[in-house]
């Protein structure tokens, strides 16, 4: 091959690299940028020398492949990820530097597994999102290519670069091209590395006898899984049994919890462990250890201990409770909370003609909505634990309406109040329950939830209307105050978090601000916890109503039933590895390790003589590297982020970037 | 990806709808072992979260959680595809479903096609870009949208004008200007009906105009001209390309409303609006955003703090349903409106120049015609199995999502995971009876 044919390869090789942008929309542009670069030789990067040493050690054979992610504009609109890709080719080693609108796209993906077959990659850089989206997703992509995944590095660009640094557009590129030159840097140290894979013990826990609990059980032993459920109380069936009907169904709510129940004991596959909690976890996804302590019908205690290969959180919720006073509950006998209401609703008998309580018939009723939720700090009392319950608790506007029209059908003399800042009757069949509400009769006032309504006790025997008086000032009527009499008044209580802290601790899981567990990522990762192999089910996770609730159960066992499906568990191999001819037994490591069983002394032949040396549990290890911290030795490191290679990294990061008028000429790109 | 099948073919079930819904059920189902036949009867797979712009209430951009799923799906080793492709009859008889399928032409022949976009760069016919709700256009023959699966491009005979260049320029002879429909029949032992909604018609209320007035849009169309790599790349108001200073979101527009057919509530209405101010005062900061509303139902896990971040943030919340909608001068919109708040001058009137009308979910297929599925009077499937919701009224076929509702992104993903496990349980029971307990 002559020099002209070899620079004209390069020369296309060049222009075919800018195609596989965006072509078409903008193809102007492109076309002119082709012409640009078709002008002549890039401009070479100017090392410092201090710089230039970092890449010595690049082997020939070392081909690096940068993709830069134009995020559809999440990141182009600020970063100039052309000349990242630019800056990025003269790095050396590097070999390919590409910019797509969406790299994560089938595309895009694509793009890369091609270019290991054909370029001969052996390393691969995507600048895009965060790992939390995509690290998989890539790692996916260079496998497909034949490239071992942990020959990837994955640089988050768009929430540490463009969005950090919507204003300062050169400063946004001069990071993201440091960053991609730390990534290269830690990539030329880069081992191949596979994944660790343990026995899978498929059969799940479930926490929790609720229904979301029943159901995931229900469905787990239904598929042929394996299924150990464990509930603290002395019955299955959670708070249901005590909701009266279930909207919009008008089922008896009893009756579906006894037919949920009633499958579940007929199941094999399911043991069922009552009156029991689980007071230890240990392990990892495939091998959870687990310790329960049963209460026996003397009062005693006994211990088990279980291996299990997931864990489904199914631990609910609790009924807020109002504090004492909080309108007047506790201090007027008629103010009750929604649940306390349903079941004296449900006490009364069918043929009753006038609804009573406690002997007084009640003329009038009011229905308070979102007591203890949509709380406003300034304005709700904190819980005593100083909680503030912002969110909205999702069920209660239903059930109150379906209580009130309730009332009017069964007692038409009885008048019945709403006093509402939304209504918000939002699922399948909900709405009716609003049109019917006010078809019968039932009179709504709105407040704002800066303004809640005041309850007072009338003065005067039982007052005109009732021996209550609600002041609201009503937005449905221009603002104006208005004071109605009332004989009971039920408090639309809410959902708050179930009291799991001991769970909580024992797992090391993640709750949001409202306190209820959080998933991973509500719609990529949306029954997952932050804890592989534990998944969440109904209400521990956020209020819902029955139908979410089924739905979410459904959906951790579909979770739990895929990571079943393997003989073997696959774990990521960031592990601690330990340098046995460095390793002296000093033992500092094991003492610095926060994970049970992951380090450990061992008694090991060296020249005859038996010594301690640490040894990794690899199952156990959660790659924190602590014990790399404290190694005087240096004995001890973690595969994937060795210590040369996050100092690799930093070199990458405080490498100048060469042309000091760069960053102007970034500005003017612009 | 695997978009051919042969007639030995039988997945363990058919997804019906290449949406969220469906792609996270046949997610579920194929990581389980399960192999699965997803039927899209778009050019590509994605459905309408691939066309949004961020997703409430993380504000994550909606291409970068819903690609992953695309791409999982299209690389599946359990999975097949087919896009272009209609349900006509699922005929079900001894447990089996006969699925019967229409394949319409794309006059592209996908196994040649690289997706090189040789043609569309040729092709001198363009119309109004479906995928962009019309707003840019698009040639008669292109690879569907940046991110579509499969790249593959398909020729639009309506708006072809048989000029003959695209086999010319096409490096791989892939065009094939002959393709006929091709009917298919699938057996399958389950179902999964995972159709999805549509919006319904901007024009079903009269008094809204418009009809008379290209600055009334509809949310989508918003999703559109919001989404960073949309047709203007920015916010502009579709009559004359100016930039809105006063945008109006008229809530329940299509929904809770029984004189145009629609009494229940859409569900996803005030968050996407409150989710769609939020990006407007971010990309146009000197706006005014005025929602109109009746009821803020933002119950979801973290919505209700997305609210009162909003109204933080100074967007203004009027309460009260716009009554009517006028053109007035320059393209600009007057709306008429019964105020609660202010006792002495309750009937107003407001000027806006961009008005976003909340159309409502209404069903995106009807499969009680040549289906066993039922619906209920709300048309979307009808669901009878309490302990069981996505269980329909023909055993052996499932429902998820939008399909049985409406139902957000978050509350779809779950019932898709509940769907998926309901139909691996009907299959185990069907083929090892005597395992279960």
């Amino acid at each position: 091959m002559s020099d002209q044919e070899k620079k004209q390869q390069e020369h296309e090789k060049d222009l075919a690299e800018f195609e596989c942008g965006e072509p078409g929309r903008d193809e102007e542009a492109h076309v002119q940028r082709q012409i640009e670069i078709a002008k002549g030789p890039m401009e070479t990067l100017h090392l410092k020398p201090e710089i230039a040493h970092v890449h010595d050690g690049v082997t020939p054979q070392l081909k690096v492949g940068v993709y830069i992610c134009r995020c559809g504009g999440n990141i182009s609109d600020v970063v100039d990820v052309e000349k990242v890709a630019e800056t990025a080719r003269l790095i050396p080693g590097v070999c390919v530097a590409k910019v797509h609108t969406f790299v994560c796209s089938d595309p895009g993906q694509h793009l890369i597994s091609d270019d290991i077959l054909q370029e001969n990659l052996d390393r691969v850089v995507v600048a895009s999102c965060s790992p939390f989206l995509h690290e998989q997703t890539f790692r996916g992509a260079v496998s497909r290519g034949g490239m071992n995944p942990y020959l990837y590095e994955h640089v988050n660009i768009r929430e540490q670069a463009s969005w950090a640094h919507k204003h300062d557009p050169a400063g946004a590129t001069t990071k993201a091209i440091r960053m991609v030159a730390a990534a290269v840097g830690k990539l030329r140290l880069a081992q191949p590395l596979d994944k660790i894979k343990l026995p899978n013990h498929r059969r799940a826990l479930v926490i929790g006898g609720g229904i979301a609990g029943l159901k995931a059980a229900a469905d787990l032993a239904g598929r042929g899984i394996k299924v150990l459920l464990v509930e603290i109380a002395d019955q299955l069936g959670g708070h249901l049994n005590e909701r009266g009907r279930i909207y919009p169904s008008e089922h008896d709510a009893s009756e579906f919890v006894s037919a949920l129940v009633t499958q579940v004991r007929a199941s094999s596959n399911i043991e069922i462990l009552l009156s029991s909690k689980v007071s230890a976890v240990s392990g990892f996804i495939g091998n959870f250890k687990i310790v329960i302590e049963s209460l026996r019908s003397d009062g005693s205690t006994s211990k088990m201990d279980e291996t299990v290969g997931a864990i489904i959180m199914a631990t609910g919720y609790r009924p807020y409770i109002p504090q004492n006073g909080e309108f007047l509950y506790k201090a007027e006998p008629c103010v009750l909370t929604l649940p306390e209401f349903i079941q004296h609703m449900q006490s009364l008998s069918g043929d009753a003609k006038q609804l009573t309580y406690c002997g007084q018939a009640i003329r009038n009723i009011g229905f308070l909505h979102c007591v203890g939720s949509r709380q406003i700090d300034g304005i709700h009392q904190p819980s005593p634990n100083g909680a503030l319950n912002t969110y909205c608790s999702r069920t209660c506007c239903t059930t109150i309406l379906q209580q009130a029209l309730a009332v009017r059908k069964r007692f038409p003399h009885t008048g019945v109040f709403d006093f509402n800042q939304d209504i918000r009757t939002y699922g399948r069949g909900e709405e009716n329950y609003y049109t019917q509400a006010s078809r019968q009769g039932v009179v709504f006032f709105r407040y704002n939830g800066d303004e809640p309504p005041r309850v007072e006790a009338a003065t005067g025997s039982r007052g005109k209307d009732g021996v209550l008086r609600i002041i609201v000032k009503d937005a449905l009527t221009w603002g104006e105050e208005l004071e109605i009499g009332v004989d009971m008044l039920v408090l639309g209580t809410g959902m708050i978090p179930g009291q799991i802290t001991g769970l909580i601790e024992a797992m090391k899981l993640a709750v949001g601000e409202d306190g209820f567990l959080q998933e991973v990522h509500p719609k990529l990762r949306p029954v997952e916890l932050a804890v592989n192999g534990i998944l969440v089910a109904g209400t521990a996770q956020a209020p819902m109503n029955v139908h979410e609730t089924l739905a979410a159960a459904g959906a951790a066992a579909a979770k739990a039933a895929a990571m079943f499906a393997t003989e073997e568990v696959e774990l990521n191999p960031y592990v601690a590895e330990v340098d046995l001819s460095r390793c002296s037994g000093e033992a500092r490591c094991v003492t610095q390790c926060d994970y049970e069983g992951a380090l450990k002394m061992v008694q090991v032949e060296v020249d005859g003589v038996m010594v301690d040396r640490a040894e990794v549990n690899a199952g156990l290890c959660v790659g924190c590297g602590a014990c790399v911290a404290v190694c005087p030795h240096r004995a001890i490191d973690l595969n994937g982020w060795r210590i040369d290679q996050f100092e690799a990294m930093i070199e990458g990061l405080a490498a100048e970037i060469p042309h000091p008028e760069c960053s102007s000429e970034l500005v003017s790109i612009q | 990806m695997n978009m051919q099948i042969d007639s030995e073919y039988r997945p363990d079930a058919v997804v019906v709808g290449g949406g969220i819904a469906g792609l996270q059920s046949a997610l579920d189902l194929a990581d389980q072992g399960l192999k699965v036949l997803i039927v899209e009867r778009q050019p590509s797979i994605g459905g309408h979260m691939i066309a949004l712009s961020k997703v409430y209430p993380t504000l994550d951009c909606a291409s970068c959680i819903t690609t992953p799923k695309m791409s999982a799906a299209a690389h599946h080793e359990n999975i097949t595809i087919l896009t272009n492709t209609e349900v006509k009859a699922i005929k079900s008889a001894d447990g089996m479903h006969r699925v019967e399928l229409l394949q319409k032409p794309t006059y592209v022949n996908f196994d040649k096609c690289i997706g090189c976009r040789q043609c569309e760069y040729a092709c001198d016919s363009e119309y109004p870009d479906p995928f962009e709700r019309g707003l840019g256009t698009v040639r008669a023959i292109a690879v569907p949208f940046t991110n579509a699966i499969p790249q593959k491009a398909i020729l639009d005979a309506e708006h072809c004008g048989t000029c003959g260049t695209c086999a010319r320029v096409c490096p791989t002879d892939a065009i094939e200007y002959d393709q006929q429909p091709r009917s298919l029949t699938i057996r399958t032992d389950a179902v999964i009906v995972a159709s999805g909604f549509l919006l319904n018609d901007i024009h079903l209320k009269p008094q809204y105009n418009a009809h008379r007035n290209k600055n009334i849009i509809d949310s989508l169309t918003l999703e559109r001209l919001l989404a960073p790599h949309g047709p203007y790349g920015r916010v502009l108001r579709p009559s004359d390309g100016k930039i809105p200073t006063s945008v109006a979101f008229v809530q329940c527009a299509g929904s809770r409303d029984e004189s145009i057919g629609v009494p229940y509530c859409s569900r996803v209405c005030c968050m996407y609006a409150i989710k769609q101010a939020m990006l407007l005062s971010g990309s146009l900061p000197l706006a005014d955003i005025t929602i109109y509303y009746m009821d803020i139902r933002a119950f979801g896990k973290g919505y209700e703090q997305f609210y009162q971040n909003a109204k933080a943030m100074g967007i203004n919340f009027a309460r009260g349903k716009v009554a009517r909608i006028e053109p007035v001068s320059s393209g600009d919109l007057s709306l008429h409106v019964e105020s609660t708040e202010d006792a002495l001058n309750p009937l107003q009137e407001h000027r806006h120049d961009l008005v976003v009308l909340a159309q409502g979910m209404i069903p995106g297929w009807n499969p009680t015609v040549d289906t066993p599925v039922t619906c209920a009077s709300d048309g979307f499937v009808e669901t009878p199995m309490l302990t069981a919701p996505t269980i329909t009224n023909a055993p052996g076929i499932f429902v998820a999502g939008a399909a049985a509702g409406p139902k957000d992104i978050v509350d779809t993903i779950a019932e898709a995971g509940a769907a998926a496990m309901q139909v691996s349980q009907y299959l185990f029971q069907k083929r090892s009876p005597v395992l279960v307990g």
